[in-house]
């Protein structure tokens, strides 16, 4: 069953048609892998599934519904959370609220009644937020300032605030970005281990020794189009990929 | 009807002030991307130090009263930006903000201390002439606060288009971070950017004073908030939109001040505000939205 | 000793002024509608006791209760426009308030005296205190006894998960939004609590100077209400506090020695604490320091 669905979804800047009638389908379950030369719309096409910028034309369906006009944060709502390229934290929380923050999912509305979700203290959420703290290797540094923390630790910290809106589908934004071959290996763990839990994953990433080694199907974008979609090894195969990579006359 | 004309023509005349100091706003907003809310008292502080040539050598010329407020409000200025924006992280722009208020108080005070608090007079060029076509009148001291604005206006725009030091100043304010990766020293073109509104500040005071005949502390609050106004209608770093919103303002408080009464006149300011607020938020020269 | 209990009656005055900024700040709008709201709390309240004779606590929660409507209804437009507009839409809505009040006459004739609000003469005779017998002392500490009130539901406020959503949107809109936060809900919210804290304020104002008018409540005042927040830090509530009797108890009173000096001190004192203490006087790292001195740790413990 399709979780996420674009079709024919645009997004132009005045002439610049960031995103040009792109058509997806990211499987439940699936860990699909957005790829494609800088400025070639993997971002844009990220801001507007979240819901940022309103697509010029097309259609987003979400789990079944369509996205319309929906603001971002009630998107949040239906199960979309996302990282960011550039890491945004709240930096001048600590990581234990970074997290805290984050608890606003219908899941959270569901069990915990207003007063207790917006004015109860700590008490109350302390399994799960331990959990998510554990999972990211972040156990030892809950009182810490999100701002003081390393660069590794900020991204691990990004990805489990995503995770701590409860989504179905999660979309990382370069995630390995600045990273060490043996990180980006614990990286490639820790998405699998995201998928174990049920959460779908959209990848968006340059480095390639993570989507080839991670993804179940590769889209790749130039200049806002799609020019291939299909397996990792199917990818590595293409020949409008390479060239669209390596450059070329007709790139 | 020709009431209205009449005061319709005197507030457009006096509103060239007024888009003076939403010039000095919009300018630094645009550079620096912070509000210096201690702009106009130091317009006014800037028209008061024009008055010491008074005290120095009595019977001065007007003009050189005027040249010196202009000089006096550059210097202001340029301490206002060391006091104010050197030393303050850029990432604490509340800082910045509160320590510009703390200036407010600062030049009002010196301006209270040194003149008991007193109004004074204030010197002008042509108040003794009345240019007349039938009933309807034109101030000769109002034309000379006109002229006066526009010939400074004209100055800031070439100064702004056709040197380098405007390009710098363009290219700051568009991407600072690339116009140091450029060589451009940013806080050059900051410090720069002060003196130059605090030169034209010093002499939109001196056009207030010359205009309304006195100085008075009492004058910075209610320009403060007319400068904001200004701005805002203008549209945030848009210097076309701060001239036309100034004359805009000038001739629309003139006309109510005729017709509703002096204790209400801010009030319509205000609302008029509030209309471009609402329908109108980016003011009438909006800035282009970029990408991100 | 009735000296001290005035200054301390202004401090607690000021602070929950400072306090409704404060909440507001959290969420990175810079208001300066602050003082607008405590214009209107000053004047319902003065009109509830003078001229419906009502008594002061009911009068306050109304006041404190227009002030959140008050702001409520300024919040949702003016809180769709950003950074320096919000900051110039609010000082405007502030001169408008103070604008309005200078037009607002409505006297009622009590025993012979015309009693109310007469535009540019202000409201007079706001003697609700001296009429029912309290001494500066009482008033005094029903001052405080109203701040600490107002500064635990703050403290409280900052403890839970809503202080750090407030904080998490103050810092980053966009990754606030991100992780399913209503912008709109938070920053409204804040503005209307800020409201009735203000409300409330000027009510107690109004009561214990017994006259006011319209060029109280001016831009100065707004900026005062930003001031002690921003002196102070936004850490902490204490910090506002500390800020207000740094202002009003030292800056104001403990300089009156120096004749008009003292006023030309105030400015460049500010501008000074600005460039040293760019964040305020309680800053995070100071907070976490007095934390740590204390033995106290969060979140794991």
């Amino acid at each position: 069953m399709a979780l996420l669905e674009l079709n024919g979804v645009s997004r132009h800047f005045g002439g610049v048609r960031a995103v040009d009638s792109l058509d997806l389908s990211v499987q439940q379950g699936q860990i699909f892998g957005l790829i494609g030369p800088n400025g070639s719309g993997k971002s844009t096409t990220v801001n507007v599934i979240t819901g940022l910028f309103p697509p010029t034309s097309g259609s987003i369906v979400f789990d079944g519904r369509d996205f319309g006009t929906l603001p971002t944060h009630l998107r949040l709502g239906r199960g979309v959370a996302r990282t960011f390229q550039n890491i945004r934290l709240f930096g001048q929380l600590t990581v234990w609220q970074n997290l805290w923050v984050a608890q606003n999912s219908p899941a959270d509305r569901a069990r915990r009644g207003f007063l207790s979700r917006w004015l109860g203290g700590q008490g109350g959420v302390r399994d799960e937020i331990v959990q998510l703290l554990e999972f990211s290797g972040l156990a030892r540094k809950a009182d810490e300032l999100a701002a003081n923390l390393a660069f590794g630790e900020q991204r691990r910290l990004e990805l489990a605030r995503a995770l701590a809106t409860r989504p179905k589908l999660v979309l990382l934004d370069e995630p390995a970005a600045g990273m060490n071959s043996e990180e980006i290996g614990l990286l490639r763990d820790r998405i699998l281990k995201i998928r174990e839990q049920g959460v779908t994953v959209l990848l968006v990433e340059h480095v390639m020794e993570l989507v080839m080694g991670v993804t179940d199907r590769i889209a790749v974008l130039n200049f806002g189009q799609k020019i291939a979609e299909g397996t990792p090894a199917e990818i590595q195969a293409d020949a409008a990929v390479r060239k669209a990579y390596l450059g070329g006359e007709a790139a | 009807m020709l009431d209205f004309l009449q005061s319709l023509s005197d507030g457009i005349l006096f509103g060239a002030t007024y888009a003076l100091i939403g010039i000095g706003f919009t300018l630094v907003f645009g550079v620096m991307h912070k509000l210096n809310l201690s702009y106009a008292a130091a317009s006014v502080g800037g028209a008061y130090c024009g008055l010491l040539v008074l005290k120095l050598a009595a019977g001065a010329p007007a003009l050189v009263v005027f040249f010196c407020a202009f000089l006096a409000g550059g210097v202001i200025g340029l301490f206002v930006y060391l006091a104010c924006f050197h030393f303050i992280p850029i990432s604490n722009p509340l800082a910045a903000l509160m320590a510009t208020v703390g200036m407010l108080l600062l030049i009002d005070e010196i301006i209270v201390h040194e003149t008991d608090g007193m109004p004074l007079n204030y010197p002008a060029l042509f108040d003794d002439v009345m240019l007349r076509f039938g009933e309807f009148t034109l101030r000769g001291d109002l034309l000379m606060v006109f002229a006066v604005s526009i010939v400074c206006m004209a100055g800031l725009l070439a100064l702004l288009y056709r040197t380098r030091l405007g390009l710098a100043t363009r290219a700051v304010s568009q991407q600072a971070v690339a116009a140091q990766l450029c060589g451009i020293r940013v806080a050059r073109v900051n410090a720069l950017t002060f003196i130059v509104t605090g030169l034209l500040g010093g002499i939109a005071g001196a056009m207030i004073g010359a205009s309304v005949g006195t100085l008075s502390p009492l004058l910075t609050t209610p320009l403060t908030t007319k400068g904001l106004i200004v701005t805002v209608i203008g549209g945030l770093g848009s210097i076309p939109g701060a001239i036309i919103a100034g004359l805009l303002v000038g001739g629309f408080e003139s006309v109510l001040q005729q017709f509703r009464g002096v204790t209400e006149r801010d009030l319509y300011v205000m609302l008029l505000l509030f209309v471009f607020l609402v329908f109108r938020p980016g003011g009438l020269f909006a800035p282009r939205g970029g990408r991100d | 000793m009735d000296f001290y209990f005035g200054l301390a009656q202004i401090i607690g005055v000021h602070t929950l002024l400072g306090l409704s900024a404060y909440i507001v700040l959290l969420t990175g709008q810079v208001s300066l509608a602050q003082a607008g709201f405590f214009a209107v709390g000053a004047y319902v309240a003065g009109m509830l006791t003078v001229i419906a004779g009502w008594a002061i606590l009911p009068a306050l929660a109304v006041s404190s209760l227009f002030g959140a409507v008050v702001a409520c209804a300024v919040g949702f437009p003016a809180l769709r426009v950003k950074g320096l507009m919000l900051v110039i839409a609010t000082l405007a809505f502030g001169e408008a308030v103070r604008l309005f009040f200078f037009n607002f006459d409505y006297q009622v004739a009590k025993g012979g005296v015309k009693l109310g609000p007469l535009g540019g003469e202000g409201f007079r005779q706001i003697r609700y205190f001296p009429e029912h017998g309290w001494t500066t002392m009482d008033v005094m500490l029903f001052i405080w006894t109203l701040v600490a009130l107002a500064m635990g539901l703050l403290w409280w406020f900052d403890r839970s998960r809503y202080g750090a959503v407030l904080r998490a949107v103050g810092e980053d809109e966009l990754a606030a939004q991100s992780v399913g936060i209503n912008l709109t809900a938070v920053k409204v919210s804040a503005m209307t609590i800020g409201g009735a804290i203000a409300g409330l304020g000027g009510g107690i104002y109004a009561h214990y100077t017994t006259h006011i008018e319209h060029a109280s409540f001016g831009i100065l005042l707004a900026t005062f209400a930003l001031a002690y927040p921003i002196l102070g830090g936004l850490g902490s509530v204490f910090g506002t506090v500390v800020a207000a009797i740094f202002v009003q108890g030292f800056l104001v009173e403990g300089l009156r020695f120096l004749g008009d000096w003292r006023n030309l001190l105030f400015g460049a004192l500010i501008v000074l604490a600005m460039n040293v203490r760019p964040k305020g006087f309680l800053d995070a790292p100071t907070l976490l320091w007095i934390r740590r001195l204390f033995g106290g740790r969060r979140g794991a413990a």
